[in-house]
């Protein structure tokens, strides 16, 4: 498929989306706001990362930024201005911080992107309490549940099609070079640094927009729940659940995750995160590839 | 004497208290095929890092066609048209071949042309290589002789105005040596290049190179025609015990 194509198809996907608030009850409308929040963090993680090899947990931090850009600017800018503005203030913060991390490897980079989030949610306590005497903020009329779908849907489309723009750029190239040998790809005229710095602030970007879209459902927020490490974590094992390798892999499993989560959560709500446990341990001992690398299987066992 | 397009003045690298390098100069002009030799340890390969940037040397200059890149990231040589091989193959391994080639083509080699426009394309360096029909493979699945071609290959994809080689005849058959060293010879006829070639085995390059320097202990102890410094006492000293005297079969 051509980039045409593909950005074609995910424009196509995006517009029949779009009808589900007419169609669908409250409830799923929810739960497809969950899978769309996931595609968009899974997809932008994978092209970074899944390239890469450079294993970031660093998508809470800019989440949470995205959101406080939120709990800050909403009321007196308007919702389709704060949503940009979340994603360039993580993107700016990732490009920042990026610029003196993006050296390390391995699990130093790991520890320290997880440390990143650490850090902003108690810089931003810190801040709340001494300049604006308060520890969470609430906010007032939030818009309709329809528009915060169609927002979160646009990001997430938006998003799918970056990458898929940036898998077919040299960007991309670049990206695979340095997660195949990174002095390697040096050696034949990559600059590693710019093309990780700006992959980095890429993913940032998505990230804090969909944590700035996101934000406007909950009515009070707080460091605590926004800088939940958890999105970060679950980011990372649907991406690498899906095939961090691949476009399509961190989305099919980003829905998959995102329903199987809430129907666990229905069924048996006290052992519900020990059977998603297991089921994870026993993707990643079995099929390490990904669920992507299904396909390639089954293509094999039919030729 | 036409300008050299790398110059390398003084070249030092110190590792703590050990010095690998110690204060080499050497040049390399348009067209010239130089060799570089010396035992085990003499501080080739390290000399061979400084030049690509690989490594930044604590101490000396380095000009690439003019322009003073010392202390400058490797991406940079290579941009200024310095393209090397590694000595244990360092393909991608997941990619094709020719996504391999390419990959040099879309980066270091993207502003220049080639003298010789056969060689701006992925597919026909291949072939000029004998790989043409490995193209498609993923290059981690080719035998080792056929990556080290492939590195080769790599190094060409960025349209360097100086080529560095970097022990290629290492586990070559000698009818395989001679095949690589007369397919760099046409290259470097048919584009102009300035090769620096390493070799840990002598004779090999002797046959070759147009111009041989020595490193011994990281000091470079000769510098010139082949059959000269085959005849050098010093060189024949440092060879000495290593190898036998091979540099006089050689000559």
């Amino acid at each position: 498929m051509t980039l045409r194509e593909l950005l074609g198809a995910i424009a196509a996907g995006a517009l029949a989306l779009a009808a589900l608030p007419w169609l669908a009850s409250d409830f799923l409308l929810s739960l497809a706001l969950t899978c769309l929040m996931y595609i968009g963090l899974a997809v932008t993680w994978a092209m970074f990362s899944g390239a890469t090899n450079y294993l970031s947990l660093a998508t809470s931090a800019f989440f949470g930024i995205g959101a406080y850009v939120t709990a800050w600017g909403f009321g007196s800018l308007p919702y389709a201005l704060v949503v940009p503005l979340g994603g360039l203030a993580a993107a700016a913060f990732a490009a920042l911080v990026g610029a003196g991390i993006l050296h390390l490897r391995g699990a130093y980079f790991a520890v320290l992107t997880f440390g990143l989030g650490e850090l902003v949610r108690h810089a931003i306590t810190y801040s709340e309490k001494t300049y604006a005497h308060t520890v969470g903020r609430v906010l007032q009329d939030a818009p309709e549940s329809s528009v915060v779908y169609w927002t979160v849907l646009l990001v997430a489309a938006a998003a799918v099609a970056a990458c898929a723009a940036v898998r077919a750029s040299r960007l991309g190239l670049a990206l695979a070079g340095i997660g195949a040998d990174e002095e390697r790809a040096q050696t034949l005229g990559v600059d590693t640094r710019a093309a990780k710095i700006t992959a980095f602030a890429i993913a940032a970007f998505f990230a804090g927009a969909l944590g700035a879209a996101v934000a406007v459902r909950w009515t009070y927020i707080e460091p605590a729940s926004v800088f939940n490490p958890f999105i970060g974590f679950q980011t990372v094992l649907i991406a690498m659940i899906g095939g961090a390798q691949t476009l399509a892999g961190p989305m099919i499993s980003a829905v998959v995750f995102s329903l199987l989560t809430e129907l666990l959560r229905l069924q048996f709500p006290y052992a519900y995160l020990i059977v998603l446990g297991v089921l994870l341990i026993v993707l990643v001992l079995y099929l390490p590839g990904g669920l992507a690398s299904l396909v390639g299987r089954w293509r094999r066992v039919r030729a | 004497m036409p300008e050299p397009v790398l110059c390398a003045r003084g070249i030092e690298v110190r590792f703590g208290g050990l010095v690998a390098v110690d204060g080499v100069d050497l040049d390399a002009c348009a067209g010239e095929f130089v060799g570089v030799i010396g035992p085990n340890g003499a501080g080739k390969t390290t000399f061979f890092h400084t030049l690509s940037g690989v490594i930044v040397p604590t101490a000396g200059k380095l000009m690439v066609g003019g322009d003073d890149l010392t202390g400058c990231a490797p991406h940079a040589f290579a941009r200024h048209g310095v393209a090397r091989t590694f000595q244990m193959p360092r393909v991608f391994r997941d990619m094709s071949a020719e996504a391999n080639v390419r990959f040099g083509l879309e980066f270091a080699g993207r502003a220049r042309r080639h003298a010789h426009e056969a060689f701006d394309d992925a597919r026909a360096i291949l072939a000029f290589l004998g790989l043409e029909d490995s193209a498609a493979l993923p290059a981690g699945g080719l035998t080792p002789a056929r990556q080290r071609l492939l590195e080769i290959g790599m190094a060409l994809g960025a349209r360097p105005r100086v080529l560095l080689l970097d022990e290629v005849a290492a586990g070559l058959t000698h009818a395989e040596v001679d095949a690589t060293a007369q397919l760099i010879r046409r290259v470097r006829d048919e584009l102009g290049l300035a090769v620096i070639w390493i070799e840990h085995a002598v004779r090999v390059l002797m046959n070759h190179v147009d111009r041989v320097a020595v490193l011994h202990q990281g000091r470079k102890i000769a510098d010139g025609d082949p059959r000269a410094v085959a005849r050098d006492a010093a060189v024949v000293e440092a060879y000495l015990g290593e190898e036998g005297e091979p540099v006089k079969r050689a000559a």
